[in-house]
């Protein structure tokens, strides 16, 4: 995977792209137990104006529960509460722009099953 | 555990009560060392996440008399295997049941991490390991030649110290690359992101849709072909006893690269002709997402530095082909722990001393394995094939072979090879078992 500048996004072909339905996050994550760190966020964009640079945004769509979504200033909004601590963003990120670190002690997310 | 100058003093600490973790902190507290467990979760397990299903070789290893200790164990692995789906709905189930899988206690357990981790830290604190829960390590702390000698943490005056500190922080090694034992994160190229679904049913549901008996039948399913939409990546199923776990592992630069939401593959999945009637009318009790460290051998950090060690995913312990990671965790751990053990009776915490940690993995079959299959991980980097076009092929091979068309057999025979080969050149199939044939025996 090309990072930077040189990061560019591949298609699948129609068909497949066709074949996947659209899913509404929300119906997933009620089934997840968190406990929110109301004072602080453990993730942070590091300089929004790498992303408005970022011309694909992949953080949208591969974060697995849509921590990502844009505003409507058009910059990238990070909804933390809902983290699983998975670290795609942090290694995924195009340009190593997301300031990830660990939630304080206790707090995020706490599977029930796992 | 502090002494008159007020810090905070264990024989050792052990960072992340996860499988290596608590194996570690087993190990050393029974030997009458006094251990720090320090786990950021709100209880052990709250991070931890896999298919999945545990090995008991290893559980037994560092406590022989695990299941008196009664494990929070689902249903044995009685039938393991692969499946693999065709694009048309077709099934083919590649399995092995009884035999050695018969056995008991069984080779391995369905489990939730959140139980079993949660446990499997009981046993620590029973052997008398004092476990800190919601506690985040932030760094490292050195002394002046730059020996490691505890750990500081978000706690109000949170640094901990102790001569030797066995780092299990999991697969984000942040820990580890502030130990300097790597210097950069792990590449997305080199990482599944793997997610799934808890789905509820009853049992007597689960019994008649997997053809089990009894709760102590199980089954284990590797599933390829059309769940990763031709990209590298593998499906599970495995059966809980009134739970099943459905979900895909993706390498995490095709999932980012090809924009995907991986919620909505798992939809698709879930949805497939051969899956649905499996998950209908269950419900969903938990969804979720983790990364596997896959890079192997050639992705490891260094395992030990001057009074520090790294043990489980955060070290890359993983072995993608046959989903094993959850075993070398528990073994590393427990050669960490032996490791510290030595140090403590030599009074010499040096590097030098805890290269018998290294020196022990490489007699074991963990370090054996990641270096015989050190190639694998850019095995399947290209040669996508073996996860999509084969297992499709021969789906549609046996729906020929078990079909009667009344046509003369020789014409079968042209029609699967030609299945074959209009998926991919003869001679490219044959090129791509040969380089399997490398990249697993290490050629």
């Amino acid at each position: 995977m090309k990072k930077g500048d040189a990061f560019t996004v591949k298609e699948l072909p129609q068909d497949l792209r066709e074949s996947l339905p659209a899913v509404y996050v929300d119906d997933l994550l009620v089934s997840l137990k968190y406990f929110i760190d109301e004072k602080q966020s453990h993730l942070k964009i590091k300089d929004h104006a790498v992303c408005a640079r970022c011309q694909y945004k992949p953080c949208l769509d591969f974060c697995p529960v849509s921590v990502y979504t844009l505003g409507h200033d058009g910059k990238i909004q990070v909804a933390y509460q809902a983290c699983v601590e998975c670290g795609s963003c942090r290694v995924g990120c195009p340009y190593q722009n997301i300031e990830w670190t660990l939630p304080r002690g206790g707090f995020g997310v706490a599977y029930k099953f796992g | 555990m502090s002494n008159n100058d007020g810090k905070i003093r264990f024989d050792a600490i052990v960072v992340g009560a996860g499988l290596a973790g608590s194996a570690a902190a087993i190990v050393m507290a029974r030997a009458g060392l006094n251990v720090a467990l320090i786990e950021r979760g709100q209880k052990a397990g709250a991070k931890n996440y896999f298919g999945g299903a545990i090995y008991t070789h290893a559980i037994g290893e560092v406590l022989p008399d695990y299941m008196d200790r009664r494990p929070p164990f689902e249903r044995p692995v009685t039938e393991a295997g692969f499946w693999m789906l065709s694009k048309d709905g077709a099934l083919t189930r590649l399995t092995v049941q009884g035999g050695k899988l018969a056995s008991q206690p069984a080779d391995a357990y369905m489990t939730s991490r959140a139980l079993f981790d949660a446990w499997w830290a009981e046993q620590a604190q029973q052997a008398g390991a004092l476990l800190i829960p919601k506690t985040t390590v932030l760094d490292v702390i050195r002394d002046g030649s730059g020996q490691v000698i505890g750990v500081t943490t978000d706690r109000a005056q949170g640094d901990v110290y102790a001569p030797v500190v066995i780092v299990c922080e999991g697969v984000n090694n942040l820990l580890t690359q502030k130990l300097g034992l790597i210097d950069h994160d792990l590449e997305p190229t080199h990482i599944a992101l793997a997610f799934k679904q808890v789905i509820a049913l009853p049992m007597d549901t689960i019994h008649a849709r997997f053809g089990l008996s009894d709760d102590q039948q199980g089954i284990a399913a590797s599933v390829l072909g059309d769940v990763s939409l031709g990209l590298p990546g593998m499906g599970f199923v495995y059966t809980n006893k009134t739970s099943i776990s459905v979900g895909l592992g993706m390498m995490l630069d095709a999932v980012i690269e090809y924009r995907l939401k991986p919620y909505e593959v798992l939809q698709r999945y879930l949805r497939h002709p051969a899956i649905a009637p499996l998950v209908k009318g269950g419900q969903l009790l938990e969804y979720g997402a983790h990364l596997i460290p896959e890079g192997g051998y050639r992705d490891m950090p260094r395992l030990y530095t001057g009074g520090a060690m790294v043990a489980g995913d955060a070290a890359s312990m993983v072995n993608a082909l046959h989903w094993e990671g959850t075993n070398m965790a528990i073994i590393a751990g427990k050669v960490a722990a032996e490791t510290a053990i030595e140090a403590h009776k030599r009074g010499d915490f040096s590097s030098a001393t805890l290269a018998q940690y290294e020196e022990c993995l490489k007699e074991r079959f963990i370090l054996q394995d990641m270096k015989q299959y050190r190639n694998f991980a850019r095995f399947l980097e290209t040669h996508p094939a073996f996860m999509d076009t084969y297992p499709s092929f021969i789906n549609e091979a046996l729906e020929q072979f078990f079909s009667a068309y009344g046509q003369p057999k020789k014409q079968l025979f042209k029609n699967i090879m030609g299945s074959l080969t209009s998926r991919r050149q003869f001679l490219k199939a044959v090129g791509d078992l040969l380089s399997m044939g490398r990249a697993v025996m290490g050629w």
